[in-house]
């Protein structure tokens, strides 16, 4: 249950930064459940890093969110946060954590600046100060000639952008941001974007879920791929890209292999690394053709056939599709 | 600590402003609860016996033929507004039970012999017994009336009968002055009886029947007036509720989650606005009841002496209702089933408790039942100020079952939000 991903990249990962998140074998079961929302999750993110969470719905993600936000208590495994145990030290946390939900947590009835001001006193702040972060985060988010107007009567786009700023009033250290430009028009997209560009660059760590393939690219430094409550594969969109490009062979069989063929597989000589999926199999190796012909005879020898057979991949959504499609169809 | 009493002005300040814009809701807070008071007063004032010209049966149980019974008859007859019944042999017991029953308002009961004990007594007094060695006793006419029967008209009924009896003692106190100038000689003066200082008959005054449970039976207004405020106050749960689930879909309860809010000032920044809301309901209710009504032809409703007394019982009803209020909004998973739930179970409660059918016209196993509801507690509460003139101390059992509840309920939800995190 708790087997390291094969795709792992994190020891590749700069160590050169303190943690500003780290997730140790983090599980969650939701009562009554089967199976695991999350299951042995390891993940950091560096302090001042990006970055991404990708996978399709369903993979986690929320879940993931929630537990970083404390609204859920994990199985098992620990959180640590700013180098604080969430257990421990979730007050403490929570005054260094910025939380943006996926869907726009806000009062529709209260005005933009209202739901900033409220948002703004439950985060401890008061007088002129709150009053400077609010005119601050309407300028953020562009909303400020619409600052007095209630928030019912805003486009999708401007209320994401209330949504995204009401989780920086209190000025965080970490953000954690779950799909924050879901179903929004490309102007608000951008800004958000560049916001959070700036936001980076100000130092700020970044934690954001998306099942945009270009947002992760452009925006993060590193990248983690969620199915079924595991991290498949983690690493920078460099190191996704190039294990993809040149040294991967992925094969669809025609039927689901069984496990000695799996076990097969993975000792053939030549391999790096071994993944099955349902009936995706991707291996990367220094010499792919090579490898190719002995994988071509190990799957024969079990009876199987192959269904299409292809080298390398030219984007991340390529790499993502390859890790997780066939298990979705599964 | 500080900081939180600031978080929860805050909060308070929100809701006041989310209610404020909701007009729909205002209406349905202010306006629909004084509208009902005002129609199911005037319309059940039949119900309750109260209508203007209204005859009232009257039993006069006459154990004595003599002129006592016969005066009293007499008098009660004379009157077209008492719809006279006569009877010799009822016992006590049967016309209690026929007050319970609604069968009669007012009953006097003459005892046997009751003319014979008159006269021992008055001769005594003319032969000048002084008054400590008197043997014979006032006879006591007694009345029973029925609690429902509007005070002034038991009074006027008192009156008459007063009137009947003093007129029968002052012809005993003649008859007995000619006999004592007939047997006397001369012209020795006789002083006439002091009927003053040592009366016949003892003083009238009426008995309310209660039933075996010491229950009152209130006027339409003493009993619409505060179910209705109940009503109005328990119904408040399902907007309370359903603004908590809003708020949980929304997202916007999470995000408090992942803040430094303590769970006690997210639930006191809900509540305490529609706890101000409910005492505006009740004051605007208790209002129209004592102004309004009367204009429309229905009776007044006398608040008792205790205001503290009403206060109290206002707010821990209010606290009641709001504390099953938040206990569902943290249960049900959608507002559709916050709603449909909190709706059904105050209906139930309301039936239970006495606020859709009075108590008093209930069979015994369903009042044994009404103790199981909170608004039949808030009823007794209210009706002790109203019906039976109650202070703080007689609510008092009342308002600390209203609060415990709320502490129950309170307690539960405060779990429940904790568990989630």
């Amino acid at each position: 249950m708790n087997n390291p991903c094969p795709f792992s990249m994190r020891h590749a990962v700069k160590k050169d930064g303190a943690a500003a998140i780290e997730l140790r074998q983090l599980s969650k079961v939701y009562k009554g459940a089967r199976t695991p929302a999350l299951n042995g999750i390891d993940l950091t993110v560096r302090e001042g890093g990006f970055f991404g969470i990708l996978g399709p719905n369903g993979a986690g993600k929320t879940t993931l969110m929630s537990v970083l936000g404390g609204l859920l208590k994990p199985s098992s495994g620990s959180v640590w946060i700013n180098g604080q145990d969430l257990q421990r030290h979730r007050a403490a946390i929570k005054r260094v954590l910025g939380m943006v939900p996926q869907e726009p947590a806000i009062y529709p009835t209260l005005t933009a600046r209202e739901n900033l001001e409220y948002f703004g006193r439950m985060q401890g702040l008061s007088g002129k100060h709150l009053q400077s972060r609010v005119e601050a985060c309407l300028e953020i988010a562009e909303i400020s000639a619409d600052a007095d107007q209630r928030v019912e009567h805003f486009s999708g786009g401007f209320k994401r952008r209330l949504n995204l700023v009401i989780g920086l009033i209190h000025e965080p250290r970490i953000l954690i941001l779950d799909e924050p430009t879901v179903a929004i028009d490309p102007h608000s997209r951008a800004l958000i974007h560049q916001r959070l560009r700036e936001l980076h660059a100000a130092g700020i760590s970044i934690l954001i879920s998306t099942h945009y393939m270009e947002e992760a690219e452009q925006l993060c430094q590193e990248i983690a791929i969620m199915h079924h409550g595991r991290i498949l594969v983690q690493g920078t969109v460099g190191d996704l890209l190039a294990m993809q490009r040149n040294e991967t062979i992925q094969m669809q069989l025609t039927d689901d292999p069984p496990e000695a063929l799996i076990r097969k597989l993975q000792q053939l000589p030549g391999l790096q690394n071994a993944f099955v999926s349902g009936r995706c199999v991707m291996v990367t190796a220094e010499r792919p053709d090579e490898v190719a012909v002995r994988l071509m005879q190990t799957v024969h020898e079990y009876g199987l056939g192959v269904h299409s057979m292809g080298f390398g991949a030219s984007s991340l959504e390529q790499v993502f599709l390859s890790l997780t499609e066939n298990r979705a169809e599964k | 600590m500080r900081q939180n009493l600031f978080k929860l002005a805050a909060s308070i300040l929100k809701e006041a402003r989310i209610i404020g814009r909701d007009r729909q809701a205002l209406f349905l807070f202010f306006v629909m609860p004084v509208v009902f008071v005002l129609i199911l007063s005037l319309a059940l004032r039949d119900a309750f016996g109260e209508r203007p010209g209204a005859s009232f049966p009257v039993l006069v149980v006459a154990g004595d033929r003599g002129e006592i019974s016969s005066s009293v008859i007499q008098a009660f007859r004379s009157n077209s507004h008492l719809q006279l019944t006569e009877s010799e042999y009822a016992s006590e017991a049967q016309v209690r039970q026929w007050l319970i029953e609604g069968r009669y308002k007012f009953a006097v009961l003459i005892p046997s012999g009751a003319m014979e004990q008159a006269k021992r007594r008055i001769g005594e007094m003319a032969a000048r017994v002084p008054k400590d060695l008197l043997m014979e006793k006032p006879v006591a006419v007694r009345v029973l009336a029925d609690p429902a029967l509007r005070g002034d008209y038991r009074k006027v009924l008192e009156g008459a009968l007063s009137l009947a009896l003093r007129g029968v003692e002052m012809r005993l106190g003649g008859e007995q002055l000619d006999q004592i100038l007939k047997t006397t000689l001369g012209e020795r003066h006789v002083p006439m009886p002091d009927m003053e200082q040592t009366p016949v008959f003892a003083p009238v005054q009426s008995e309310v029947v209660t039933r075996e449970r010491g229950d009152p039976v209130p006027t339409s207004v003493q009993q619409n007036a505060p179910a209705w405020t109940l009503l109005a106050m328990f119904f408040l749960t399902v907007p309370l509720s359903v603004s908590f689930i809003k708020e949980r879909e929304q997202g916007s309860l999470f995000r408090l989650q992942t803040m430094t809010v303590p769970a006690w000032v997210v639930l006191g920044g809900k509540a305490l606005p529609y706890f101000v809301i409910n005492l505006i309901q009740m004051a605007s209710i208790l209002a129209v009841s004592v102004h309004v009504l009367p204009l429309l032809g229905g009776d007044r409703l006398d608040l008792g002496h205790s205001p503290s007394a009403i206060l109290v019982m206002g707010a821990s009803a209010s606290i009641a209702a709001i504390g099953f209020g938040i206990a569902v909004a943290m249960y049900a998973r959608t507002a559709e089933q916050a709603a449909s739930f909190s709706s059904a179970v105050v209906m139930i409660m309301a039936a239970l408790g006495g606020i859709l059918v009075p108590k008093t016209v209930m069979p015994p196993l369903m009042q044994d039942l009404a103790v199981f509801s909170p608004l039949s507690w808030g009823l007794d509460g209210f009706q002790d100020v109203f019906v039976r003139g109650g202070g703080v101390t007689q609510v008092m059992p009342e308002a600390l079952g209203l609060l415990a509840f709320s502490a129950l309920c309170h307690g539960i939800a405060i779990l429940r939000y904790e568990s989630r995190i």
